[in-house]
């Protein structure tokens, strides 16, 4: 901006901001809910979703047209981060700190040339990696499959219900939960940060999500994870069934080993999901063919 | 052996465009990484539920764990399940043998999921421009609206296709090898990657000294199997266990 549209910003001050109400909140948690993972590019991931969010609430903050077009450019940089730990708490932050800025910009007491406005997408892109991790072990590493891992013997069964609650579930509860973080990072800012990374009930939460999730990966092992051995050879006479030799050793041995044994090559390798699908099906493709398994 | 009628066919691709193209929000991620919703809409449309979520069930667990950090994913499931489900059905396949139909296709559709995001990534010029003139309808435009369209045109002719045109070919390739050697070899290979799944949640989960409640379901389902304990049984018996586990890890702390 130049120094003659400053004066003229002193000169005919701008119309002050209206209030951002819990209803603000919940129309753009909405529209961020549901933009989301529409228009992820390579080089800005998510940013229009949260522009898409924020520019009803903009428009009420920017009375003047110069601020407003400042603050949608200023949300269309790269940005990138998980729906509900991250995308909620860091929209209600985002509006938050666009409140205070719309505020010093109509009273006169901030510049409109300073670097301040950097500090809201420094905010938004520092915070977005962590959250981000939070929640995608949270949501879509625990509390997804723990959902799945419940229901999963009612489709087994043939129930359709087996499909649709885990999901309907999982919409009501992330729903819910993201809200919250929208109104506790609009009332917090950046402290609601140090709230949900550092909060003690948070870590007990995930400590206790961790073996839940845990122990039903167990339960499933144990139904689902079908490695037999179906080798069987003659000594004199006598018919030796290998399976039933390692059934009276200890019941449900093989498949133990096989997602113990994948747990290994993870934790050696990585997460090469391809490389251990494509190695997995050819060494087991080759046991069976040869009749071991 | 059946068909699927073009009407059947485009239902079935309409879903999965939706899913793939996140058309429904938030509420896509459980649609997109999981294969459970898409198998009920393949029984659905095609006439037979229970069938249908029998198989998608063994497809389940082969993607149990996956999750999508910075977006992207090594497979997709929800178009696996749209293809590896009609053949199953068609074919007679047993659960085990359709996963690995749809490992193939997983992987397909996640080179497709890709490309998205390259298009995508040439709307966000429009964006700017939209931006900068503070014009809220074309943004809605940009950000919104023109990627499900592309996401539309690169999803639904090609599932449209594969489910008319592929299904009956496919499921008619795989009832020729009907109890044969081959089939033993899919049983097995099917059977087994559930592990790499249940491997993969717990990796993602975290903290290898939680693997001792592994170890503890894992042999007390394996040695209660005969009493018929339900999932949702285990469930509440896990979250106990948890909630005891957090109580002795928080005193530990305040010590």
């Amino acid at each position: 901006m130049t120094v003659s549209e400053e004066l003229v910003n002193k000169t005919n001050p701008i119309v002050p901001p209206e209030e951002i109400t819990t209803k603000d909140l919940a129309k753009s948690w909405f529209r961020w809910w549901y933009a989301n993972e529409i228009p992820h590019s390579f080089d800005r991931m998510i940013a229009p979703s949260l522009l898409w969010a924020l520019m009803p609430v903009l428009r009420k903050l920017y009375k003047d047209k110069q601020h407003l077009k400042e603050a949608y450019e200023r949300h269309a940089q790269f940005y990138n981060t998980q729906a509900i730990w991250g995308g909620g708490t860091i929209l209600g932050i985002t509006i938050s700190l666009e409140e205070a800025r719309a505020k010093e910009l109509a009273d006169g007491s901030a510049d409109p040339d300073s670097e301040e406005s950097g500090i809201i997408n420094a905010t938004k892109v520092g915070l977005m990696g962590p959250l981000a991790g939070i929640g995608d072990a949270i949501d879509s590493g625990t509390v997804q499959y723990i959902l799945l891992a419940i229901f999963l013997p009612w489709a087994q069964a043939g129930n359709g219900l087996g499909a649709l609650i885990p999901w309907v579930a999982f919409v009501a509860l992330t729903y819910t939960y993201g809200f919250y973080f929208v109104k506790l990072g609009h009332r917090l800012g950046r402290a609601a940060v140090s709230e949900i990374v550092g909060g003690r009930n948070i870590k007990r939460i995930i400590n206790g999500l961790s073996v839940l999730g845990i122990f039903m990966m167990g339960i499933l092992a144990a139904s689902y994870v079908k490695v037999e051995s179906g080798l069987k050879w003659n000594i004199s006479g006598k018919e030796f069934v290998l399976q039933k030799i390692f059934d009276q050793i200890l019941p449900g041995l093989l498949p133990l080993l096989t997602v113990l044994g994948v747990y290994w090559y993870f934790s050696k390798k990585g997460l090469k999901i391809t490389q251990a699908l494509i190695g997995m099906s050819v060494i087991l493709g080759v046991l069976a063919g040869v009749g071991i398994l | 052996m059946g068909e699927i009628s073009a009407t059947q066919a485009a239902l079935i691709a309409l879903w999965v465009t939706v899913v793939q193209a996140r058309a429904l929000g938030y509420s896509t991620l459980m649609l997109r990484f999981s294969p459970m919703m898409t198998g009920l809409v393949v029984g659905l449309v095609l006439g037979n539920v229970p069938l249908a979520m029998t198989i998608t069930a063994a497809i389940q667990l082969i993607y149990m764990g996956m999750i999508a950090p910075g977006g992207a994913m090594p497979s997709e499931p929800a178009v696996a399940t749209a293809v590896a489900v009609p053949v199953a059905m068609l074919a007679g396949l047993a659960p085990t043998e359709a996963i690995v139909v749809a490992v193939p296709v997983g992987l397909l559709g996640s080179y497709i999921y890709s490309f998205r995001f390259f298009i995508n990534s040439f709307i966000v010029r429009l964006m700017d421009k939209y931006a900068a003139e503070t014009n809220d309808k074309g943004l809605t435009f940009a950000i919104i609206i023109l990627p499900i369209a592309v996401s539309t045109i690169l999803f639904f002719p090609l599932l449209f296709v594969g489910l008319y045109a592929g299904a009956p070919v496919i499921a008619a390739f795989f009832s020729q090898l009907s109890g044969g050697i081959v089939f033993h070899v899919l049983g097995v290979v099917g059977g087994g990657l559930a592990a790499l799944g249940i491997a993969l949640i717990m990796k993602v989960i975290g903290k290898t000294q939680l693997i001792v409640f592994f170890l503890l379901a894992y042999f007390m389902a394996v040695s209660l199997k005969s009493l018929g304990i339900n999932t949702v049984t285990y469930a509440i018996i896990g979250g106990i266990i948890a909630y005891l586990y957090t109580i002795c890890a928080n005193e530990n702390i305040e010590r």
